[in-house]
């Protein structure tokens, strides 16, 4: 059940705020945006009271040290104690633009030219993330905006995981968070110690397979878990479609690095994937 | 970027350190690994010195394969206090980390090493505690090497228990390379205890092991490599370790274990092994020499600037033959890693097995059978270098990508 706020109630407890409408709420977070009295545009997100504080301050301690056009910019943290209890909340940037979902489809296929510098940025941004030894865990199509300009912006890092840190998650389950469609082989079978940076890496390849050949490489509709699990573990079927073999040869054996199922024969870094970007933009 | 020198690094040890000095001054090799295991800290101060006054890039392999070993050389070294058991290492806590890698800065920056070699223990199938020590001892020796301005290379040293099979390399491999290092110092210990391996499957693994790690973008030092440098460079390591004896031909983890008696026979002292590039292995001088015919003599016996005696039929000592094998391995290894393009690596590492199985089949024909299985891999690793191409076409072309 998504977290949810009036926005009438929101407004009158953020008066500094100009509250402009609701944005999809999550589980955990009711999601709002706004414009502060300088006229900026902000994402302001309302912490649901059964939400984990330590993971919060993991979100806040990932977004803190990454500073990079292509992820959301962290603005403001608060929290106050009254009588009914704890509130927190956090302010972003609010990203003008789409979700990436809402530019993939089957009668949308990107050409290479318009992939080549999307996921030149993606790569960059994650390769942030990298530096500060951040994995985000829930990478998709709609933790994604594409700015009016055509970058894109990661943001929601409510799942992020800072490798150097203790998990919040016991050692067996921890590697199955985030959103099954958008899922590694490692996140539906591994541990938390096989998480890292080559787990978003899988899922920037499933995004931009399906900005390529217009639609999932291992999911359909109605999969059950069993079934997308065992695709995505095993299956190389979308490596034969029609849409794939028209591809140039680098592009195939870049979509085919980042989607391995070995971390090993993944791109080890994002930073490696963007140079290849360059060579192939 | 900080990076370490392409090509063959001498892999120290018992008594190379000379002979790494006059490989040095003919050219011979980038870099030097020093052995704790071999040299006392004094002496591996002094020669680290004179190797680095050689233009030689200089690593230290801090030997943790099996951290329980010790010997007098080893006690001599400042990161000595923390070899001990497995499960002991496993248990150690931030604070004892951090008195570790203190110890490591220490050691380093005395040797003036310019290339920092993370310590790691073997790499066994179904370990995760072995995988998590690894991690935590990587991550203090990467701000060490930080620290001091020198690339780390992360050691991923895989054990019998893992290369046995296709599923658990790939998983050890997957988990070793987590890290942000600046490269990978690569060991493998093959399932059976050859003098150099002859199993096909095992030798395939090898290579695509190799060219695993090198598709990560990030150098590889194959550390104990001798005249498997072929093999691993043709597979996309930028460097490889090369020693005279034998048993740095390969990774052997007996080397770290207490020194078995001394077996009785045998010739005390066996005649020299000449190193040919055209046989890509050893012919026993002058016994076996003198039964080929002149034009196969001809054929076989390149010279290097360590064997002219050989040339001129004279008397050759064990330690020319030791320098004359180095020379000859280093200048192969020089000339496949300037090869920028992975398949023309392979290539060229496949002309040269394959004039190997030619001449050796020469020799065959003629009735003499070389000792010590001279003639027994160099079809196995052509066979399994053209398997590699053939399966791994993409891992080549997208290594090349990286390369361009």
């Amino acid at each position: 059940m998504p977290f949810e706020l009036p926005i009438d109630l929101v407004r009158k407890q953020y008066p500094e705020l100009e509250i402009l409408c609701a944005l999809t709420p999550s589980e955990q977070k009711a999601a709002f945006k706004a414009r502060d009295r300088n006229g900026n545009l902000l994402c302001l997100k309302i912490i649901s009271p059964d939400y984990q504080i330590d993971r919060l301050q993991r979100e806040l301690l990932a977004l803190k040290g990454i500073k990079h056009p292509c992820v959301a910019k962290f603005v403001e943290y608060e929290f106050c104690v009254d009588e009914s209890g704890e509130h927190h909340h956090l302010i972003e940037e609010y990203v003008e633009g789409s979700d990436l979902a809402d530019h993939l489809g089957p009668e949308l296929r990107w050409t290479v030219e318009r992939a080549a510098p999307f996921f030149r940025d993606f790569a960059s941004a994650l390769a942030a993330l990298e530096g500060e030894r951040v994995v985000h865990r829930d990478l998709k199509p709609t933790n994604v905006r594409v700015r009016t300009d055509g970058t894109p912006v990661l943001i929601d890092f409510g799942l992020a995981r800072h490798l150097d840190l203790p998990s919040l998650t016991p050692t067996a389950y921890g590697a199955r968070i985030g959103t099954p469609k958008y899922f590694s082989p490692e996140q539906f079978t591994g541990t938390r110690r096989d998480i890292d940076c080559r787990t978003d890496l899988f899922a920037m390849g499933l995004m931009m397979y399906e900005a390529l050949i217009g639609s999932h490489p291992f999911w359909t509709p109605g999969m059950s878990w069993d079934a997308l699990c065992d695709s995505v573990c095993t299956s190389e079927q979308c490596f034969g479609r029609e849409g794939f073999c028209d591809l140039p040869p680098q592009w195939q054996a870049l979509l085919r690095r980042l989607l391995a199922k070995e971390r090993i024969h993944r791109p080890s870094r994002a930073s490696q994937v963007t140079k290849v970007l360059e060579k192939l933009g | 970027m900080i990076s370490m020198k392409t090509g063959a690094w001498h892999q120290c040890g018992d008594r190379s350190q000379k002979m790494v000095v006059e490989e040095l001054q003919t050219g011979k090799g980038v870099g030097v690994v020093l052995s704790p295991r071999d040299l006392d800290y004094k002496g591996a101060t002094k020669y680290a010195s004179e190797y680095r006054s050689l233009g030689a890039d200089v690593a230290i392999d801090p030997q943790f394969h099996t951290p329980s070993f010790s010997n007098p050389h080893l006690s001599s070294y400042p990161t000595h206090a923390f070899r001990m058991s497995i499960a002991n290492l496993v248990g150690i806590g931030e604070q004892q980390l951090s008195a570790f890698a203190k110890k490591l800065e220490e050691e380093n920056s005395k040797l003036g090493a310019t290339v920092l070699i993370a310590p790691a223990v073997l790499y066994e199938a179904g370990r995760a505690d072995v995988d998590d020590l690894n991690r935590r001892l990587f991550r203090v020796s990467k701000a060490v090497g930080d620290s001091l301005g020198v690339p780390t290379l992360a050691t991923v040293f895989l054990a019998r228990s893992v290369t046995q099979s296709d599923a658990a390399t790939n998983a050890a491999l997957s988990s070793a390379t987590s890290g942000n290092c600046d490269g990978w110092y690569f060991g493998f210990e093959f399932p059976d205890a050859e003098r150099l391996p002859s199993n096909k499957d095992s030798v395939v693994r090898f290579c695509r092991s190799t060219l695993a790690l090198a598709c990560t973008g990030l150098p590889v030092l194959h550390a104990f490599a001798g005249p498997m440098a072929l093999l691993s460079i043709a597979s996309g390591a930028r460097a490889a370790g090369v020693g005279h004896f034998k048993n740095l031909w390969r990774f052997d983890r007996d080397r770290w274990s207490p020194p078995k008696q001394k077996q009785k026979g045998g010739p005390k002292k066996p005649p020299p092994r000449f190193f040919s590039k055209a046989l890509w292995g050893t012919i026993v001088y002058p016994d076996e020499v003198r039964q080929l015919g002149t034009s196969l003599q001809t054929r076989v016996l390149q010279p290097s600037p360590f064997s002219m005696p050989v040339g001129q039929g004279l008397d050759w000592d064990r330690w020319s033959a030791s320098k004359h094998l180095v020379s000859v391995v280093c200048d192969e290894v020089a000339a496949v890693a300037a090869l920028v393009q992975p398949v023309a690596a392979v290539s060229h590492a496949k002309r040269v097995l394959q004039q190997a199985v030619r001449n050796h089949a020469a020799i065959a024909a003629t009735g003499l059978r070389l000792r010590d299985d001279a003639d027994a891999y160099q079809a196995v690793w052509l066979a399994a270098l053209r398997d590699v191409e053939k399966a791994c076409a993409q891992d080549l072309n997208y290594l090349e990508l990286l390369r361009q």
